[in-house]
């Protein structure tokens, strides 16, 4: 049967499996609704993330309005990063795509929190749900207020619609 | 959930210890012949002498020793945890000379760290529990003991891990023999699930309100599933058939006419049932994905992980990418064979300090 692309559905391209374990950690929440969320497979850095994002979603998200994709990337301290990946994000799409991120690299938050890159996702997905900022306002994460901001507004009522 | 699982002697499996105490879903993953399989073997046996195979020639054969070393004795050891409470069950089997069946050598349950029965080649000494004496009895040393020594009632630590054994879903289906049709209720399933209208029939008997969750499951798999019924087709026979409905009209399917995938589907939501029914429930499923369409692999992984987040445990292999990636480092194990004349190893994933892209490197054979 085919997958109704029409309904409401985020993907996530996380730059690397780092990222794709925070990314299952976020999946594992209940009760997320794990079916609106695919996880893609890992780009391979950051700079083949924005390529493909190009490639291949621009196109997607075009043709699904309710498409949202959410980049997982790695900031490796580069302040510029945030504004040069979303200069590579056509206008009419800036809505639905979102990018976060640690600060520096998904390692330094593994330490940080002392546990393991699922357990930081399945944290960072309940304070979506509770609508508080307690994992995502650790100094390697705060820096992605304004995203998530908007991530909340537009896509926790699609991964969490009982909430 | 299982504490400690411990193999020796056993095909591949020597001096093996499976580390995943704690992990509500693992991954094995290695590459063919590694021994993935062979772990779903050895829990088969336990099982086989929970479900009531006493018989040792019927659980093992002399040719299942590693490298046919007939000479070691080869050892299962699992311990589990249930509610808290901590069980451990041992059996070693060997073969004394001149004889072609093994024996057992070794057997002893423990509840709790002290022993509930012992064993020792043939005598069988019962523990003194309450007001019950220490009693000691002979036992054939072709029979495993476990099967027939009797429990004081359901809440016995020994039915309690009996039923626990023998429940476990040990999962390797065959699509094409499971055509829903059963003359029985069960609560066990055979791993090919050739059972599963019976399987169906009983979990339903056992929690009509596990209908709800098989549903729940199966309409966001297929969203055009109306209902799944169980008719009588004979006095004692029923056979599954699937109601679809949509805007054009409704259409009723024959279990045995699905898809191998939507078999599998339906397998998935009984396990979802079976877990929350009459579990928690060890899941061992081999190849999950397999059957399955690329872009439901993800979201079938990730369903059967999330369904043991909060009780049971499910334990998967699989060489499917996708697969692969819906666990992390810390849930993956890794089971390494040198050659077929050596035993297997197994790591956790996070101990190989893979740089880079994990499907990559297994593609390569790197890993």
């Amino acid at each position: 049967m085919a997958p109704n692309l029409h309904l409401p559905h985020v993907l996530v391209l996380p730059e690397d499996r780092a990222d794709s374990q925070l990314a299952n950690g976020f999946l594992l929440t209940l009760p997320l609704f794990s079916r609106r969320m695919q996880v893609l497979v890992e780009a391979g850095g950051w700079t083949r993330a924005i390529d493909q994002f190009e490639a291949d979603h621009i196109v997607g998200l075009e043709r699904w309005p309710n498409r949202f994709l959410v980049l997982l990337l790695d900031f490796d301290n580069h302040e510029g990063r945030l504004t040069h990946v979303k200069s590579r994000i056509p206008e009419h799409l800036q809505d639905r795509v979102f990018v976060l991120g640690s600060l520096t690299n998904p390692e330094d938050l593994r330490r940080s929190f002392g546990t393991s890159l699922e357990d930081i996702g399945k944290a960072l997905a309940k304070d979506c749900q509770e609508d508080s900022y307690e994992s995502w306002g650790h100094d390697l994460l705060r820096h992605n207020a304004a995203e998530i901001d908007r991530l909340r507004n537009f896509v926790r009522p699609i991964l969490f619609p009982t909430n | 959930m299982i504490r400690r699982l411990y193999v020796n002697n056993f095909r591949c499996l020597q001096n093996f210890d499976l580390p995943i105490a704690g992990k509500p879903s693992v991954l094995l993953i290695g590459r063919n012949g590694a021994g993935k399989s062979t772990v779903g073997a050895a829990l088969e046996i336990l099982q086989k002498i929970a479900r009531g195979t006493n018989r040792v020639g019927e659980l093992v054969k002399p040719k299942d020793c590693t490298r046919n070393r007939t000479d070691v004795p080869m050892r299962f050891e699992i311990e589990i945890e249930l509610e808290k409470r901590i069980y451990g069950y041992t059996v070693a089997f060997e073969l004394h000379e001149g004889f072609r069946e093994m024996r057992v050598l070794e057997e002893k349950l423990l509840f709790e760290g002290k022993p509930i029965f012992t064993r020792e080649l043939a005598q069988v000494t019962l523990s003194r529990q309450g007001k019950v004496t220490e009693a000691k009895f002979l036992i054939d040393w072709h029979l495993v003991a476990l099967p027939i020594v009797q429990q004081q009632s359901p809440k016995d630590p020994l039915f309690l891990f009996k039923q626990w054994l023998a429940q476990m879903l040990l999962l390797r289906p065959i699509p094409k023999l499971i055509s829903g049709n059963s003359d029985q209720e069960t609560l066990q399933p055979n791993p090919e699930v050739s059972d599963f209208g019976s399987w169906f029939a009983g979990l339903l008997a056992f929690a009509p309100a596990a209908y709800s969750r098989i549903d729940e499951y199966l309409k966001q798999v297929m969203p055009d599933l109306k209902d799944i019924k169980n008719p009588l087709v004979g006095a004692d026979s029923r056979s599954l058939t699937v109601d679809f409905s949509t805007d054009q009209g409704t259409l009723t399917l024959p279990f045995a006419d699905l898809s191998d995938g939507e078999k599998c589907f339906m397998i998935c939501a009984l396990v979802f049932a079976a877990n929350r029914a009459n579990g928690p429930v060890l899941c061992f499923w081999d190849e999950p994905d397999n059957y399955l369409s690329l872009d439901e692999v993800g979201h079938f992984t990730t369903a059967l992980r999330r369904a043991f987040e909060l009780g049971g445990q499910f334990v998967a292999t699989s060489h499917n990418p996708e697969t692969i990636n819906r666990f992390s480092d810390e849930n993956t194990l890794v089971l390494q064979r040198n050659s077929h004349l050596e035993p297997t190893t197994v790591r956790p994933l996070s101990d190989l300090q893979i740089k880079g892209d994990l499907v990559g490197a297994i593609v390569r054979g790197e890993l």
